[in-house]
């Protein structure tokens, strides 16, 4: 069967790429230095797949249609198609993994999700950003969007058990594959709202202090609660919260948080530990 | 749930192709012509009111639309910032 090779989550704001010249050296230094080690992380666990759980931010969907959960089953998905994404990460297309895509679609209908399909999903920077800084050749992606920017939301507690189930998914898959799971997005930040630019690092060190605890269900009471009342940007940690799901709520390891008010972004990046 | 003014998401969500864009900048009133907005809300877009339009869509397209539009980011902090509206 497949094994669950490592579980990831880093932050993914566009100014750190738009804005790069910006930023302050020291800054530039954590977040080149926190996107290094999560390559190293990567290239180091051999992964035949990944599943990035990201949002769509408008390139695929509107609000005349607009999936909760969607799950990319094609066997090519679209690269981004922002133009300062495409500049810096110039891939038309970039491969899918539609075996394994269609067995954790085939996974969530019989645990009681009904995601929507995907046969052709935009990967935009969300999906690419991560990839692009951490200096991971694009490998097979399955990509998983959860509505994260435009209320209602997934609730916390459901977006826990679609990254059990994800975890789950895995184990089941014949074959000898090695996936990884990176939740990408958050920490706070605030776009287009009275609050824009706003960091809550205290909530930021809250949220990073549950991760590592472990604690699930302390987790989805503590987001459940808070998240509402911080930026907008903080629902993208819903893709955390699968990511814990997928690695059985065990703890996660920091590998680096900055307030980086250049990118309007409380960068976070972290690996759980699987083997604890 | 938020409110949001369905036509007015749509022109800020089809503004992201770079050829409408470079349209609306080059002339809004042609573009503005294909949405059915009600005329508060199109004399807020030619107005810019940032804080009257944040009502009605979603922040990020807000947030998108007014850097296709032209608004230097500065700018748009400030008047985003005004509002001191709820989040989301």
């Amino acid at each position: 069967m497949a094994k669950l090779a490592g579980v990831y989550a880093a932050s993914h704001g566009p100014l750190i790429i738009r804005k790069w010249d910006s930023v302050s050296a020291a800054h530039k230094e954590a977040l080149t230095g926190a996107f290094d080690e999560l390559g190293r992380r990567i290239r180091a666990a051999r992964l035949d797949a990944l599943v990035i759980i990201s949002p769509d931010h408008w390139v695929n969907f509107f609000i005349d249609n607009l999936p909760m959960i969607c799950v990319g089953v094609g066997e090519t998905h679209a690269g981004p198609n922002e133009p300062w994404m495409m500049k810096e990460f110039p891939h038309e297309t970039m491969p899918g993994h539609p075996q394994l895509a269609r067995h954790i679609l085939d996974t969530a209908l019989a645990s009681g999700f009904e995601p929507s399909v995907s046969h052709r999903m935009i990967l935009d920077h969300g999906f690419c950003i991560p990839l692009l800084k951490a200096g991971v050749n694009p490998l097979p992606i399955v990509p998983v969007v959860f509505n994260d920017i435009e209320p209602p939301f997934p609730t916390v507690s459901r977006c826990y058990a679609w990254g059990e189930m994800l975890a789950r998914a895995i184990a089941t898959m014949p074959g000898d594959l090695r996936v990884g799971v990176l939740g990408s997005g958050g920490l706070s930040h605030s776009i287009g709202e009275a609050t824009m630019g706003l960091i809550e690092e205290e909530f930021d060190r809250e949220c990073i202090n549950h991760f590592e605890q472990g604690d699930p269900a302390a987790l989805c009471e503590f987001l459940t609660q808070r998240l509402p009342q911080v930026g907008n940007g903080g629902s993208e940690i819903r893709n955390w919260v699968a990511a814990h799901g997928a690695a059985g709520g065990r703890g996660f390891e920091l590998i680096n948080y900055s307030a980086v008010p250049e990118v309007i972004v409380g960068c976070g990046f972290a690996a759980w530990n699987l083997h604890a | 749930m938020a409110t949001r003014d369905y036509a007015l998401n749509k022109l800020f969500f089809d503004l992201q192709d770079p050829a409408k864009a470079a349209e609306y900048r080059a002339g809004r009133a042609a573009v503005l012509d294909r949405y059915v907005l009600s005329p508060e809300v199109r004399a807020a877009v030619e107005a810019d009111d940032v804080g009257y339009l944040a009502g009605l869509v979603n922040p990020y397209l807000l947030r998108f639309y007014f850097l296709v539009a032209g608004m230097p980011d500065d700018e748009f902090m400030k008047r985003i910032r005004a509002t001191g509206g709820p989040h989301g």
